[in-house]
């Protein structure tokens, strides 16, 4: 398992875990990022660029909310 | 049928994630019978669409996007109000209509289960059918249908595809069931929902089960405050539920997204074909569109393209010139056929005059607005925003604040609205707050006619710069330098908090709808026009008045006795030379008249009753005066100064106005009254001041608040006090050694 930013170009991973404030979870789950959905990084940086299911998220990590995800060759 | 169902079209509330096509949806149903407005107390637009189909009228209420049905906030509770039927100032919607993005049914299936449980009949639009085969992404319309037990209708609304055939399915939508009530949630989640619904109702509260439900969900406490449910045991109540639930495994607030996404997972088992497909172009286009080096290069392009087109001479100053022309018409032809007293003043210089110099940018404010909604609706803006974030993230704000400010540039009005993008609060306080600081188009007559008269001009860089340009950039440089330094300060002051997580869809490029764009022009012009007609209309008359009144003729009865005299003998004179010299001795007395009048007047007696104050900023009473004149809007200073330096109202001709600052000395001396330090802390001075009541006005109706607008005004003031003093001392220091 290892923190989003830390995921390749182009690299498929599965959301694994979301860390933060109960709510904020709640939100970004609602706009796709969940356990257990595809995510692929578009553009690195702080905030990144990412592909969830169909659509594409732009997403600032921050000491509150962190995404953990396993990358596609772990998580078959 | 009820006379109610006769006389009234059938409301249907349309809603669904943002960047599904909603608006265009919307607009491809309604066409041009649309009216917009605000929920009262809260900053939700309301779009209302009316269209007929089979000899059935329907009102479509378009709800904000939104990702889910929870409301946190003000603003997220009005799109569940209106669905309750909770809300005095609307209509219960009979129906509704939910849009999906076919290419992303995972997550818009996850309002589609939140409306469901509302048990309103429902159709479903699954638009971008086209682009989800692109993607690579086929779904089984009739079997989605079936499992869903609601009508699903393929769109594609940007080109009117599937238009028709929802018309058809919504003007039969009265004999639609409502959907069956299906939960989603675990059998000891609704257990609980059912016990608060009976402590409720011990408590002689009626609230729709979907609240109860949310009442559960909602850590932050704000539906319970809203519900004005009080009373410790009863938050204790929930309290203890939520407790149970996290030991039985169904936490609060997380089972809601796990529920509803197992009902998404198993609707759409075998429902969804995906193919693999080369990346899509969208994601090829970002990897430079977003680049650190090459995306940061195209976005300053793009922003010096835009900015160039809003003061090109030759783009916005064309329709600008006719507009003045117009107005130059219409007080030519009032002035020519009303008798000279208080009302043919009032008409001139002060109704036609004080629209006319506001309407003017009118050509400026369209084609922003037409670059920012081509901008906005090729999917192109959320790049720049996120472009933007690292730069907005380093003084606590996010890289949503972008478009607002940008907006600004032309006029803080829309740019006041425009911060409904920022869903946190304090972000979108703040961005509304220091909207007003970036130079609005109100801002250049001032900065032309001081820059014009007052700074050398010098070239640099082989003739490529030159100290007027850099001068008008650095104004603008001043506002937003210091709306940072404001945006700091209030992050780590009254509006401390911690910088809330930034998270934002970025919608597929795609080719700008010409219409779509058009009618966003037209309703942003539409919305200045109609301030320009109400409140600038009204503060221009009331500085006319002040500017008018007392009218005591007797300090200037030998001039005007003169005057009489020089326009006998003109009227007797055939000689062309002395024609001409009458001529000219009659504008002097003229002006020389109106320049005394105004001296006399309530505000000019304010001029001098300020003079003071404004003494430490190089200025005398004549610019203090035209200053305060310019409180409720600052385009009237041009015409003020001109009746204040003996020009008469006229704001045509900026040269002779130009000439006559030049030339202006302190009462009584011969010290020029204006020069570099002085125009350099006029310019400073409105770039920072709070000079426009529609702004402050706006800003009242987003925040519903009087509070935030008089400390905008407040705060603005001493800042250009402060700024303008600064500027004063510095550029005096090095000018006088």
């Amino acid at each position: 398992m290892i923190p989003l930013d830390l995921l390749p170009i182009g690299q498929s991973a599965e959301i694994a875990e979301v860390l933060g404030e109960q709510n904020d979870v709640k939100r970004l789950a609602e706009m796709g990022m969940r356990c257990g959905a595809v995510v692929q990084v578009v553009q690195q940086g702080s905030p990144c660029i990412v592909r969830v299911d169909g659509c594409t998220l732009c997403f600032r990590e921050c000491a509150h909310l962190q995404v953990f995800v396993q990358p596609a060759a772990t998580f078959a | 049928m009820s006379i109610q169902q006769q006389t009234e079209p059938i409301a249907i509330a349309l809603i669904g994630n943002p960047n599904t096509g909603k608006s265009t949806l919307f607009n491809a149903l309604s066409g041009v019978r649309q009216r917009t407005g605000n929920y009262p107390g809260v900053t939700v637009e309301k779009k209302h669409g009316t269209f007929g189909v089979s000899d059935k009228a329907i009102e479509l209420i378009d709800l904000p996007g939104s990702y889910s049905l929870a409301p946190r906030s003000p603003d997220e509770m009005v799109a569940v109000d209106v669905l309750l039927g909770r809300l005095p100032a609307e209509r219960k919607p009979q129906a509704v209509l939910v849009i999906l993005d076919a290419g992303n049914l995972e997550r818009n299936l996850y309002i589609l289960s939140q409306v469901l449980e509302l048990r309103l009949p429902t159709v479903v639009a699954l638009n971008m059918i086209d682009a989800a085969a692109e993607k690579g992404v086929t779904v089984d319309v009739p079997k989605l249908s079936e499992r869903l037990g609601v009508p699903v209708i393929p769109t594609r609304a940007n080109h009117g595809e599937g238009v028709q055939e929802l018309r058809e399915a919504l003007a039969n939508i009265e004999q639609l069931a409502p959907p069956e009530a299906t939960s989603p949630f675990p059998p000891a989640f609704r257990d609980e929902v059912a016990g608060l619904q009976g402590q409720l109702v011990s408590r002689n509260v009626s609230t729709p089960r979907y609240l109860v439900e949310r009442l559960l969900l909602d850590t932050s406490g704000y539906l319970e405050s809203e519900l004005k449910l009080g009373g410790d045991d009863f938050h204790q109540f929930i309290a203890d539920a939520r407790t149970r639930l996290k030991e039985s495994g169904a936490p609060v607030p997380a089972v809601e997204a796990m529920s509803r996404y197992g009902w998404v997972r198993e609707t759409l088992q075998g429902i969804v074909e995906r193919k693999q497909v080369p990346p899509p172009l969208s994601d090829r286009l970002d990897r430079i569109m977003t680049h650190p080096v090459f995306g940061t290069i195209i976005f300053a392009v793009l922003m010096m393209a835009v900015f160039t087109a809003v003061f090109s001479d030759y783009i916005a100053g064309v329709p600008m010139g006719w507009i003045e022309g117009l107005f130059e018409f219409l007080g030519g032809v009032v002035g020519d056929n009303f008798a000279e007293g208080p009302f043919r003043s009032l008409l001139v210089d002060g109704v036609i005059a004080g629209v006319g110099g506001v309407l003017v940018f009118l050509p400026q404010i369209c084609i922003l607005f037409f670059f920012i909604a081509i901008l906005e609706d090729c999917g192109y803006m959320a790049r720049a925003a996120y472009l933007m974030d690292r730069l907005f993230s380093n003084v606590g704000l996010s890289g949503k604040s972008f478009i607002p400010l940008l907006s600004s540039f032309a006029c803080a009005i829309p740019g006041v609205m425009a911060t409904r993008v920022i869903e946190n609060r304090r972000d979108r306080l703040i961005t509304m707050l220091i909207a007003p600081l970036m130079s609005c188009s109100a801002r250049i007559p001032v900065y032309v006619i001081m820059i014009a008269a007052f700074v050398p001009q010098y070239s640099f860089a082989g003739g490529l710069l030159n100290s007027h340009t850099l001068t008008f950039a650095g104004m603008y440089l001043v506002g937003v330098v210091t709306a940072v330094l404001v945006a700091l300060v209030l992050k780590k002051t009254i509006l401390r908090g911690a910088t809330p997580p930034f998270v934002m869809e970025l919608p597929s490029y795609k080719w700008p709808s010409i219409q779509t764009v058009l009618m966003r022009v037209v309703e942003k012009g539409w919305a200045f026009i109609y301030r320009a007609g109400t409140l600038i209309f009204a503060s221009s008359v009331l500085v006319w008045a002040a500017a008018y009144y007392p009218h005591n003729e007797a300090i200037v009865a030998p001039e005007i006795e003169r005057l009489a005299a020089v326009e006998t003998e003109l009227e007797q004179a055939t000689d062309e030379t002395k024609v001409a010299a009458l001529e000219e001795e009659q504008a002097e007395l003229q002006n020389h008249i109106d320049g005394a009048l105004l001296r006399d007047s309530y505000l000019g007696r304010a001029g001098h009753w300020i003079e003071p104050a404004v003494r430490p900023l190089g200025w005398d009473w004549r610019i203090g005066c035209a200053t305060i004149a310019s409180f409720p809007a600052r385009e009237v200073i041009i015409g003020t100064l001109g009746v204040i330096f003996d020009m008469g109202g006229d704001d045509e001709d900026t040269a002779p106005l130009q000439e006559k600052l030049q030339t202006a000395t302190w009462d009584g001396t011969d010290k020029p009254l204006f020069n570099l330090p002085v125009a350099l802390s006029v310019m400073v001075f409105f770039a920072l001041c709070a000079q426009c009541a529609a702004t402050l006005a706006a800003i009242k109706r987003e925040t519903n608040s009087w509070r935030w607008p008089i400390f905008t005004f407040f705060y603005m003031t001493a800042l250009a006090y402060i700024g303008a003093f600064i500027i004063y001392r510095i550029a005096s220091f090095f000018t006088t050694t």
